[in-house]
C-alpha cells in the first residue's frame, strides 16, 4: 500500500467517522430514554437484563472508541495518521466536556433525589450515558466541523 | 485584547502549487488538520508548526505571526 493511498484512506475514514458519530450518539441517547420506561421497574424481567447488558457493552465500546485511536482492525500506520494532532485535541475537548456534564448531572440527580427518589443503578445509568454521550458528541461535531471548513 | 495565531500557509502552499492533501502528506497528518490550522481554527503544536514550515520551505516565523 503506498503512502498516498494511506493518506487518502485516513482522510476517508476520518471523514466517515465524523459524519456517522454525531448521528450514532443521538440515537444512543434517544435509546437510553426508553430505559426508564422498559427496565426501571422493581422486578426486572430476563429481557431487562439483556437490555442492560447491551447498554453496558455499547457504552464500553463507545468509551474504548473515544479513549483509544479507534479503527482497531486497521494498520498501526493508518491509525496513527487518523489520530493526528487535531483529532487528539478534539478528543481531549470531548473528554473535558463529558467530565463536566457527568459532574453536573450528578449534582442535578443528587438534588432531584430529594423530590423523586431513584436507585443508584438508575443514577449511574443517567450519569454514564450523558457523560459519555456529551463527550462523543463534542468529539464528533468538532471532527465534522474540521472536515467541513475546507 | 485577544491574540490569535495568524498564518500564511495558504499563500506559501499556493507558491509551491500544493494542495492541502499534498501538504498534509508531506507533514504526516490528515488534510483535516492542515485545513483547521490554515483556517485558524486549530492552533498547532510547536512540532507541527516547524514541520509545516519545513515542508513549505519557509522559516516558521514567516509562516506564523501573532495577530492582535
Amino acid at each position: 500500500m503506498t503512502q498516498r493511498t494511506i493518506a487518502e484512506r485516513a482522510d476517508y475514514l476520518s471523514r466517515r467517522r465524523a459524519r456517522i458519530l454525531p448521528v450514532f450518539v443521538v440515537l444512543y441517547l434517544i435509546h437510553q430514554t426508553t430505559y426508564f420506561r422498559s427496565t426501571a421497574n422493581p422486578h426486572p424481567r430476563d429481557v431487562d437484563y439483556l437490555w442492560i447488558g447491551a447498554w453496558m457493552v455499547l457504552s464500553l465500546i463507545m468509551l474504548a472508541g473515544l479513549a483509544t485511536k479507534g479503527f482497531w482492525l486497521q494498520s498501526r500506520e493508518l491509525r496513527d495518521l487518523i489520530d493526528d494532532e487535531s483529532s487528539r485535541a478534539h478528543r481531549l475537548e470531548g473528554l473535558r466536556l463529558g467530565f463536566i456534564v457527568a459532574v453536573l448531572t450528578g449534582i442535578v440527580l443528587y438534588i432531584a433525589d430529594e423530590f423523586s427518589p431513584m436507585t443508584a443503578r438508575e443514577a449511574i445509568h443517567v450519569i454514564l450515558s450523558l457523560g459519555l454521550g456529551a463527550a462523543l458528541l463534542r468529539f464528533g461535531t468538532l471532527e465534522r466541523r474540521a472536515h467541513r471548513d475546507g | 485584547m485577544a491574540e490569535r495565531l495568524a498564518n500564511r500557509i495558504k499563500e506559501a502552499r499556493a507558491e509551491l502549487h500544493l494542495t492541502q492533501a499534498e501538504l498534509a502528506e508531506r507533514v504526516g497528518v490528515t488534510r483535516k488538520t492542515v485545513n483547521t490550522v490554515e483556517n485558524g481554527v486549530f492552533t498547532p503544536s510547536t512540532l507541527l508548526a516547524l514541520k509545516l514550515a519545513q515542508a513549505l520551505n519557509v522559516p516558521v516565523e514567516q509562516l506564523f505571526s501573532i495577530e492582535q
